[in-house]
């Protein structure tokens, strides 16, 4: 075998670079056709979905200029899970027509806060952020107010869209 | 024969000579066994993770009752998945330890022996991040909210991150999934391959052995010698895994649920430094909490070798090593106890009057209504006198009493207000309100001050909130199904309840809740909150009901032995029926109902499974024993210490008669 191949060196060493080639050639093409679906596949994030208005409460049990907790029931779509999931907003009533709807997740980290009544404030449990019945940030690491969610007046009902935000950032990006 | 033929065509020999006969400077010593306990420790994981994969489903509907069921359902189910628990908390511990030892040992100077080990670490670490979230409790779901929220603020990459950890924006199906290949199919192999690495490094530098040159110089072998030290070593480990296991069962906390806004998240012990050095920076400067402290401190272990490449090793002779070393670990163990000290961040905002103080002047923070010079005062009273327990106010508090925003006070007047407060029985001698004539002239003022300002505003209006002339005799009136959440259209309505006697299971079906494993110690949290100011504290009852048959709201702690039973699941089905659905209690007009819970969500389920794990728990009962536990985990553990104990004395009666013959 060496000798063979001492014998044939300048012929062997062109063809080793063709075969050389070759095995270059195929893994690369194989690699790249499987690393684009792969990369894809791994690094996809699920599609924005159309939240659907949900009736969330009976307006005429809705206190006024105070924070109330509301849960109500919508149709959830997590992937290929559907089902119907227990939701919360905190709604506070200004008038019979005017509402502030907040989402009850916290612009920071996407702990659920609480309301305060003592201090009239919104408080987040995990890392302390505070903010004003607004939804104005008065402390914490909170880097934006409260997201307010998209709601309308019917027949005497409220009817909520249940939406997230993406937390931890100044602006309110819908995901 | 088929011996022969094996190895003749399978590299038997050569592989064992590769693996065992190694020859150690030094010799073997004890000091040198931390390596192969977590060789050990990461077998032991193996072997659980895999008995645990035949139960668990990576899905947010049915994690949580998976791992439940494997719990309390599975013959030794408690026994495996305790054991991983523990072993995943060993797994990190004896890292620390081992790289705490090659540290002082100065055997961190081979250089990639101690890279691929820092690498192990990290990779640890993330089995660890990655396997809290599997079980979908609420400690798990919040170490992964918040875990996977944090690599957000790494500059750049954070989202690229995020996306991969989430397979989304937000915590759902896709990301369970997700941690579940990371955990097992991901990092598991890797951290295999690592060792594997980390072994061929050791193996081809050699072992630094003792820092002393003279001492280098006697060889010793790692079979059997360095072999059996490792093993007692790893069986010390092991007998502190299985007794953790067996007497210190990791604690249900309860189906994750983002709305039970009663838990309180904190990160498993081994974040607990990250998460209090997020506590010093925050605003812009978040990032370096989340981020930058982390990757200074794994930077620093890092270029370590590479900047201290002196031959010296004895640790004596390296005093700022030493002192660098101290000082890291002081950090770290500072931090720690820091973390796990602090009440959580809420309390802490709170207890430095922090909210207060960050108002601005402008700031009223919302307050409502007439401004009297009380109310402030007022407001704080009706908090901490405990006014709350039984009455509402806007929305918020106990049931018991009246609303007394909105309508209830309206044409109330100051003197009345302050009669009512100092002796309710002056308006009405049946109300079961206590006096309080505790409190001074100013504070009465104070409370009044803010009672009238509530007078009018906010409130629940319509008939629905308006105290009931159900027992006009009573103080204390219920709106049965108004209890704390609005009610959604189509469910229970108060007309719906039925009259239970309190000794009676109803007939009505048990809920979700019945079938859920809860946490004892948050429905601790929740029944404060939602249950005592009716059924007394820890349940102990006495509460007055006129109108009813009994005269007192029934005690819970000891609850009635027809709803009580020493099996868990037929206990909490027994009071879940209570709890869902409410109920009427018997006698002419009970001033007080038991209200709905679960048919209105005014509780969610995971939330009323948590409120009954702590009302079995009154009753010495246990919601998370193991139904089928094999064995009863004493005896096991006896069985276990007995084989073990006896073990150790015929070894070491065999060990002395073999250095008996040798002289």
């Amino acid at each position: 075998m060496g000798n063979e191949e001492e014998r044939s060196a300048p012929t062997v060493s062109r063809r080793s670079f063709v075969l050389r080639a070759v095995i270059g050639v195929f893994t690369s093409l194989g690699a790249l056709v499987m690393a684009v679906p792969f990369l894809r596949v791994v690094f996809n994030a699920a599609p924005l979905r159309k939240a659907e208005w949900a009736e969330a409460a009976n307006i005429s049990i809705l206190p006024e200029g105070q924070p109330k907790d509301v849960k109500f029931e919508a149709h959830s779509v997590d992937a290929y899970l559907r089902q119907m999931k227990l939701r919360s907003v905190w709604v506070i009533k200004h008038s019979p027509e005017i509402f502030s709807v907040f989402s009850p997740i916290c612009p920071h980290l996407g702990c659920y806060y609480k309301w305060d009544p003592s201090t009239q404030h919104f408080e987040c449990p995990c890392h302390g952020s505070v903010f004003t019945i607004t939804g104005k940030v008065i402390g914490g690491p909170a880097p934006r107010p409260l997201d307010t969610l998209p709601y309308k007046v019917q027949g005497g009902k409220l009817f909520v869209k249940w939406e997230r935000f993406q937390v931890g950032i100044p602006q309110k990006v819908r995901v | 024969m088929a011996w022969k033929w094996f190895t003749e065509k399978w590299p038997y020999y050569q592989l064992k000579k590769l693996l065992l006969y190694e020859e150690l400077p030094g010799g073997a010593a004890f000091a040198s066994t931390l390596g192969s306990s977590l060789m050990v420790i990461f077998t032991l994981q193996v072997l659980t993770g895999i008995a645990q994969l035949f139960y668990y489903v990576p899905t947010t509907d049915h994690a949580y009752d998976s791992v439940a069921y494997l719990r309390t359902e599975v013959p030794f189910g408690w026994f495996v998945h305790n054991m991983h628990y523990w072993g995943a908390n060993a797994m990190v511990l004896v890292i620390a330890l081992h790289m705490i030892r090659v540290y002082v040992w100065g055997a961190y100077k081979t250089q990639l022996t101690w890279l691929i080990g820092v690498a192990l670490m990290l990779c640890a670490m993330v089995m660890s991040f990655t396997g809290a979230p599997l079980i979908w409790d609420e400690k798990g779901y919040w170490a992964g909210e918040v875990g996977s929220g944090i690599t957000s603020t790494v500059p750049v990459l954070g989202n690229i991150v995020k996306t991969i950890l989430r397979g989304g924006e937000s915590m759902g199906q896709l990301s369970i999934s997700r941690f579940f290949v990371f955990h097992v199919w991901v990092f598991a192999p890797v951290l295999a391959f690592l060792i594997a690495a980390h072994i061929a490094a050791l193996r081809t530098t050699g072992i630094a052995g003792p820092w002393d040159e003279r001492k280098r110089r006697r060889v010793g072998h790692f079979w059997p010698d360095q072999a059996a030290r490792d093993i007692i070593v790893a069986s010390v480990v092991f007998f502190i895994l299985v007794t953790l296991s067996v007497f210190l069962p990791p604690p249900f906390t309860g189906q994750a649920d983002p709305l039970n806004t009663s838990y309180v998240p904190k990160p498993e012990w081994n974040f607990l430094f990250v998460y209090q050095a997020l506590k010093y920076f925050q605003g812009p400067l978040e990032p370096v909490g989340t981020v930058g402290v982390p990757t200074v401190l794994i930077v620093l272990l890092v270029i370590l070798p590479f900047i201290d490449k002196g031959p010296e090793r004895n640790p004596l002779r390296r005093p700022i090593a030493m002192a660098c070393l101290f000082v890291y670990a002081c950090f770290i163990i500072a931090m720690t106890i820091m973390g796990y000290l602090s009440p959580g961040f809420a309390q802490m905002a709170g207890a430095a009057g922090a909210p207060a103080a960050r108002l601005g002047k402008g700031e009223t923070g919302g307050a409502k209504g007439p401004a009297g010079k009380g109310v402030a005062a007022g407001r704080k009273l009706f908090q901490s006198e405990g006014c709350a327990g039984c009455h509402k106010v806007n929305g918020q508090g106990g049931t018991m009493g009246p609303e007394l925003s909105g309508a209830t006070l309206k044409g109330k007047t100051r003197k009345w207000l302050a009669d009512q407060i100092r002796n309710p029985k002056s308006h009405n001698p049946n109300s079961i309100m206590p006096a309080f004539s505790q409190l001074s002239k100013n504070q009465v003022n104070a409370l009044v001050d803010y009672l009238m300002g509530l007078a009018g505003t906010g409130g629940a209006p319509g008939p629905a909130a308006k105290p009931q002339p159900r027992a006009p005799g009573a103080g204390a009136q219920v709106q049965p199904g108004q209890a704390n959440a609005v009610s959604a259209p189509g469910q229970a309505q108060p007309s719906q309840l039925k009259v239970v006697p309190p000794d009676t299971v109803p007939e009505t079906p048990s809920g979700k809740a019945a079938y859920i494993i809860g946490s004892a110690s948050n429905g601790e949290q929740l029944f404060k909150e939602q249950c005592a100011q009716c059924h007394g504290a820890k349940g102990a009852g006495g509460v007055p009901n006129p109108g009813s048959a009994e005269g007192v709201v029934p005690p819970l702690s000891p609850i009635n032995k027809n709803i009580a039973s020493p099996d868990p699941k037929q206990f909490a089905r027994n009071i879940d029926k209570f709890i869902q659905h409410g109920a009427i209690p018997p006698g002419p007009n009970p001033a007080l109902q038991m209200p709905v819970f679960g048919d209105n969500n005014s509780l969610t389920q995971p939330e009323i499974s948590n409120i009954e794990a702590y009302i079995l728990k009154l009753n010495g009962v246990d919601r998370s024993i193991p139904a089928h536990p094999g064995m009863d985990p004493r005896l096991f553990y006896a069985v276990f210490v007995i084989a073990y104990v006896v073990a150790a004395i015929v070894l070491l009666m065999m060990w002395r008669n073999a250095g008996r013959s040798r002289t």
